[in-house]
């Protein structure tokens, strides 16, 4: 499935993506923040800034500790990985 | 349980869990840590917030290497050089940090842990707010106290470019965060200082969910569903350049 596909088939997929997007360009947020309000509601925006914010944050750990992605994790990523080449990227 | 909290003027309704967690993550930013102090801990969180305007960093980020510029950092100047190239690391470009970069740090492993722990606590924080709309909330007075300064027995390099302390290497008396929030590699990732780990993950299952709750598809504990909240996760990461 492309991430078109995703994000479509996912209910409000892409006015969340968009506020993610919006989030990470340090652009204008306001449309952005008002279409997932509208669309879903006042909660569902914070609860969907809180998403992004977590993932935002775990990443410092991740990247800064350099822990491994654990077995099961590296089972299921195995063939998307080899895809993209990433295990060429060695640190 | 819902309580609100005012973004423009206008109340949004926000989980009083989440308010709860996000005036602990603030008094445990400004205390005393295990290895920093309150005041160095909030030095450390006043550092990561300048550094989004260091041109070292801007050039470095910008550079295909960023091990190809040399220079000093636009830095406030209260902290060690080591500190301060952590520090703009992790808020810049962590995605890039290798093995070689962290060993090369003149920064105590501990230190640098806690500066991780520190950071990860303010990007939470800071990301909630900026995504929402609000300013930066004002970094708060340092509360006094000494660091507890002890290093877990159990620490050891078996996983990641740090020590890191397994489940069944916790010593009696030291803070044990597996039990409450889990035994990934994620949750071991900080765990040379152990309360990093607990700060950390108290503030984060109110930001996302709880470890069992996210592979509980049968009910949903957010305003949005798993689905939703998988796909940001999923670009969120993708744009952060994690692939954990």
């Amino acid at each position: 499935m492309s991430d078109q596909g995703l994000v479509d088939s996912i209910p409000n997929g892409k006015v969340l993506m968009d506020l993610v997007e919006a989030v990470f360009a340090n652009a204008d947020l306001a449309e952005a923040r008002q279409a997932v309000r509208d669309d879903l509601g006042d909660a569902a925006f914070v609860d969907a800034c809180g998403t992004i914010a977590s993932f935002s944050a775990v990443v410092k750990i991740a990247d800064g500790t350099g822990i491994p992605l654990e077995d099961y994790k590296e089972e299921v990523s195995r063939e998307i990985r080899q895809e993209l080449s990433i295990n060429e990227f060695v640190t | 349980m819902l309580s609100e909290i005012k973004v423009g003027g206008k109340p949004l309704p926000i989980r009083e869990s989440l308010v709860r967690e996000m005036e602990v993550a603030w008094k445990r930013l400004a205390g005393p840590g295990t290895w920093w102090t309150g005041a160095e801990r909030l030095t450390i969180a006043a550092e990561a917030r300048h550094a989004t305007n260091c041109r070292l960093c801007q050039r470095r980020r910008e550079a295909l290497s960023p091990y190809t510029h040399d220079g000093e950092h636009d830095a406030m100047g209260e902290l060690a050089p080591a500190a301060v190239e952590a520090i703009h690391r992790l808020v810049t470009d962590a995605g890039r940090i290798t093995k070689k970069w962290v060993r090369s740090l003149d920064l105590d492993e501990t230190k640098y842990v806690e500066i991780i722990g520190v950071l990860a606590v303010l990007t939470g924080l800071d990301t909630l707010h900026g995504a929402l709309g609000l300013p930066l909330t004002q970094l708060p007075a340092a509360m006094p106290g000494e660091p507890v300064r002890r290093k877990p027995q159990g620490a050891k390099r078996n996983l990641a470019w740090v020590e890191t302390v397994a489940p069944e290497d916790v010593g009696a008396g030291e803070p044990n965060p597996y039990p409450l929030h889990g035994d990934k590699n994620i949750h071991r990732g900080i765990s040379l200082v152990p309360q990093e780990v607990i700060n950390f993950f108290d503030l984060d299952v109110e930001l996302y969910m709880k470890d069992d709750e996210i592979r509980d598809f049968d009910t949903e504990y957010r305003a949005i569903s798993h689905a939703q909240i998988e796909l940001i996760a999923g670009r969120t990461s993708a744009l952060a350049g994690c692939f954990y």
